[in-house]
């Protein structure tokens, strides 16, 4: 089974391709392998089943998962995403994350916060929190701080920038450690940029124009080879665009 | 027992557009000949409470015709295209949530029902929504010499004595939903089944070659 | 489902963007997104995008009495759809503002601006007009809908052609498009919108607003002008004061973006006439990208009939075999009947018995007999006589007429024995032999025969040879049927 999925990586595949996981006779005498199944990729039996559309993608050891441009977002525990504060409701925010239901984030979940001393969050700023309880059956609950207390990098957003959507496919590949488009985008000009992976993105560079410019150009990278990527970051890095 | 004609049946040309739309989670358009049928698809999301289901996700489709408002026919082509989707789809991944499914005819020459189901099929696709199986729709038609013609335009639609369309599953090639009209025999019946699953592999293999030329450009 | 919100980060950027002088996508103030228009294959449909604003428009005509006040007028329909397809925040069926809004609008650039000749659309006067009816669908929603419904609806009645009438006496006669070619709408003249948002109070202004641009708005002036730079209807609405000249410098911005639309519009009509006139392929499916990485198309196909034969008759062939026995009739009340009640169906197997029957006979006539046999498993169970006759008609056995059973049991034991017993035998008798004699035999016959034949001599040899040969034998069967019930 290992061999047929292995033969497939960096293939398409569509829903309703299955694997078998039976292992030949030949080898029973060898210790099973275990198979980490991401997402896209669903048990079944003695099988394994792909229910999205995407490329089968690997990684060492045993993970594997299919990456798809899909733009809703599903909640997993532990990721970080930009929410919307929709509503202040007692000790809670309730949040707009592009899930099917909105987060609840406490505002305990801030740090530094306490009865006393509450964070200052209005309705329709942006949060960058991380999911901590997200599942099919509960409401998404989100925080601001990490297991020490700490807001490592989360929290409420400053004023300025610029927030769009693109798909998750891309936000996959901008948070790729070593991802060649924000390296590339790097070079152009310094900006700050804050990545969710429910498919939001916001940019803050020195200027209007500037932000504009990451912007565009990132949601123009979705259908783009490394090459034609390439080329029209070289003519904005000339002035031409 | 000859009922099948000298010619063989064929599908018209078929062509199809995913993503074509900003706003939804997933959109496509699909062609047959010149019927032609736009998709766009939402989903999971919220889902209002009179709707709403504990184990599993609300399917709602909505067909919009191109001249007036929806009547009976399209209610019944909805619950065709609706419980072809449920039986696809994994819908008790994503309990107390909605997948709404809006299709939009765009021209009618015949097919219709198999064109919306192709179409919703390509759209839940790009919407990333977790599916079981896909599924392919065709359409046979049987004419007055008991010729089987598959895809017909609507010319041909209205000189048949017998109209099938039939939702196949693509891990077995099984026949999910069928809907059909006039009168026929069991065997001509059995032949259209048959047909549609040789037709139906054509269309899975273009669904496969469109999804990875979609994807050509990030392998 | 709700619309995502809009946060205050992109409210504040899109303001202070604004008065940068600055737009998200690159335009300039006055400038509009990319226009493309383009037509479906029947007449009177046309898809406008406006950036990625999408609308489809179609136009159907109809005949009707006209107005009591107005005999001499055809009427003017219009209806905008607010499918979920655009956005997410749209429902279908329900009235919502925006849609009051927009419809209205539309009428007011259309109907109210007398832009087509309402009464070349009298056919009888006081008796029969056309209505001319505008579905305006709304496929994307990326802003500035007025402006694409508006020139969706303008060109898709432009290139509408209706049906020719002729009036022989009393007698009115609509022609097919075979028949006499369909005429077009006469139009005096094209009236389009143009959107103009204002924000901070009016003091900057954008032409074709983009959907986040409009949730930011504090206000849209939309004017409609046909190129003669005639203003058409002029609305304002978000409740913002505006001098005179800026009202002045917008009609005066209007009618250049008038002008280049209607340019454009009769652009794509002339090519369109021009791919029709040379019988090339129009529509829908000519307009799809083709360089585009998501768009594919497949040639017209042959779908492989190898093995097809084959394998609808080995389902067939195994298709399970009728129940034997059959259970008594459920009786939910007096007077009803049920059918198939904790019953497999058997129709497979009749049905096919029936095919190797009659065959190639006409088809009115399989389906008679096919009818005649479900009805021998349908239980009827009713008071009048004639049903129970048909039921005897069936039975060749000799029939229990006692007296002293109830009319009821009386049908339900016959018809328990003739299913049986005739279900039996014919599927011994009719099946083994039959099936083992004529299907091996014709199948070896006919098709090696008839193969070689030509179909239409087949087709005449087989149906008298067989017509006669069933006629034959249902006249002997039915005769001591007949006798049977004379007893």
């Amino acid at each position: 089974m290992l061999n047929s999925f292995k033969d497939k990586i960096g293939d398409v595949l569509l829903p309703g391709d299955v694997f078998s996981v039976q292992m030949p006779e030949s080898i029973t005498d060898s210790k099973p392998e275990k198979i980490v199944c991401g997402p896209g990729l669903r048990r079944n039996g003695d099988e394994v089943l792909v229910c999205k559309s995407g490329v089968l993608r690997h990684k060492p050891p045993n993970l594997y998962w299919i990456d798809s441009q899909q733009r809703r977002y599903i909640p997993v525990k532990g990721e970080s995403v930009i929410g919307i504060v929709t509503a202040k409701s007692g000790d809670i925010f309730k949040v707009d994350i592009g899930a099917s239901e909105q987060a609840s984030l406490s505002y305990l979940a801030f740090e530094g916060a306490t009865k006393r001393n509450r964070p200052n969050v209005q309705v329709g700023d942006l949060v960058y929190s991380q999911l901590i309880i997200a599942n099919k059956d509960m409401e998404p609950e989100l925080a601001c701080i990490d297991s020490c207390g700490r807001a490592n990098g989360m929290g409420v957003f400053g004023a300025g920038g610029l927030l769009f959507k693109v798909s998750l496919g891309l936000v996959r590949r901008l948070l790729a450690p070593q991802s060649e488009i924000t390296v590339d985008l790097g070079k152009l000009f310094p900006f700050e940029m804050v990545v969710g992976l429910n498919g939001r993105v916001w940019v803050k560079a020195r200027t209007a124009q500037q932000t504009l410019i990451v912007a565009n150009m990132l949601e123009s990278c979705e259908n783009m080879t490394a090459q034609q990527r390439q080329v029209l970051f070289r003519r904005v890095a000339d002035g031409s665009i | 027992m000859e009922v099948c004609g000298s010619s063989s049946p064929t599908l018209r040309e078929f062509g199809c557009e995913q993503n074509l739309l900003s706003r939804p989670d997933g959109s496509s358009s699909f062609i047959q000949g010149d019927t032609s049928v736009l998709a766009a698809v939402y989903g999971p999301a919220e889902v209002k409470v009179s709707k709403e289901i504990y184990d599993r996700a609300t399917m709602e489709v909505v067909i919009q015709p191109k001249v007036g408002v929806p009547s009976v026919r399209e209610r019944a082509r909805e619950q065709c295209v609706r419980e072809t989707c449920e039986a696809a789809l994994l819908s008790k991944l994503h309990p107390r949530s909605s997948f709404t499914l809006v299709l939009q005819v765009v021209h009618d020459d015949g097919s219709l029902l198999s064109c919306f189901l192709n179409a919703a099929c390509m759209a839940l696709m790009d919407g990333g929504l977790p599916m079981g199986c896909l599924f392919a729709g065709v359409t046979c038609a049987i004419n007055g010499e008991g010729q089987i013609i598959t895809d017909p335009t609507a010319v041909q639609e209205k000189g048949s004595r017998a109209l099938m369309t039939f939702a196949i599953d693509s891990t077995e090639r099984r026949v999910m939903m069928s809907s059909t009209k006039g009168s026929f025999t069991v065997h001509e019946l059995q032949k259209c089944i048959a047909i549609s699953q040789k037709a139906s592999e054509k269309i899975f293999q273009f669904y496969r070659d469109s999804v990875r030329r979609r994807y050509s450009k990030t392998l | 489902m709700k619309d995502t919100p809009l946060s205050n980060c992109e409210r504040d950027f899109l303001l202070n963007a604004i008065g940068e002088k600055r737009r998200l996508d690159g335009r300039q103030t006055y400038d509009y997104r990319n226009i493309k228009i383009s037509f479906g294959t029947d007449y009177g449909c046309c898809f406008v995008d406006l950036g990625k604003t999408k609308v489809m428009a179609q136009v159907s005509c109809e005949l009707i009495t006209p107005k009591e006040n107005r005999p001499n007028d055809g009427i003017m329909f219009f209806n905008i759809e607010l499918s979920p397809m655009a956005s997410p925040a749209f429902e279908t069926g329900r009235q919502s503002e925006l849609l009051v809004k927009l419809n209205r609008q539309l009428e007011r650039c259309l109907r109210n601006s007398k832009c087509i000749d309402v009464e070349s659309l009298c056919v009888v006067s006081g008796e029969k007009v056309w209505q001319i009816r505008v579905d305006v669908h709304l496929l994307n929603h990326d802003g500035n809908l007025m402006d694409a419904a508006s020139i969706a609806a303008i060109a898709a009645l432009s290139h509408c052609r209706r049906p020719d009438v002729g009036i022989l006496g009393e007698d009115v006669t609509v022609y097919s498009p075979e028949e006499r070619d369909p005429i077009p709408l006469s139009i005096y003249h094209m009236p389009i919108s143009v959107s103009f948002a204002f924000f901070q109070q009016g003091t900057y202004l954008l032409v074709d607003p983009c959907d986040r641009e409009e949730r930011v708005m504090d206000g849209l002036l939309m004017i409609a002008m046909n190129k003669h730079r005639e203003i058409c209807s002029i609305q304002s609405s978000g409740g913002i004061m505006l001098l005179k000249d800026q009202v002045l410098r917008c009609s005066k911005i209007a009618s250049v973006k008038v002008s280049e639309i209607t340019e454009l519009i009769n652009k794509a009509l002339e090519n369109d006439k021009k791919v029709r006139k040379a019988g090339g392929r129009c529509g829908f499916a000519q307009s799809m990208p083709q360089e585009r990485i998501t768009a594919l198309k497949a040639d017209v196909s042959p779908v492989e009939m190898a093995g097809i034969k084959e394998n609808a008759n080995e389902i067939v062939q195994r298709a399970e075999a009728p129940s034997q026995s059959v259970p008594s009739p459920v009786l939910p009340a007096p007077g009803t009947g049920q059918v198939g009640e904790g019953l497999q169906t058997s129709w497979g197997l009749e049905e096919k018995e029936e095919e190797e029957e009659e065959e190639e006979e006409e088809e009115e006539d399989v389906q008679h007999v096919v009818e005649e046999q479900g009805r021998g498993d349908v239980v009827l169970i009713s008071d009048s006589d004639s049903e129970e006759e048909e039921v005897v008609i069936l039975n060749q056995e000799a029939l229990p007429t006692k007296g002293t059973l109830s009319k009821q049991q009386r049908a339900a034991d016959s018809k328990q024995q003739r299913a049986a017993d005739s279900k039996q035998q014919r599927a011994a008798d009719s099946k083994q032999q039959r099936a083992a004699d004529s299907k091996q035999q014709r199948a070896a016959d006919s098709k090696q025969q008839r193969a070689a034949d030509s179909k239409q001599q087949r087709a005449a040899d087989s149906k008298q040879q067989r017509a006669a040969d069933s006629k034959q034998q249902r006249a002997a069967d039915s005769k001591p049927q007949q006798k049977n019930k004379k007893q």
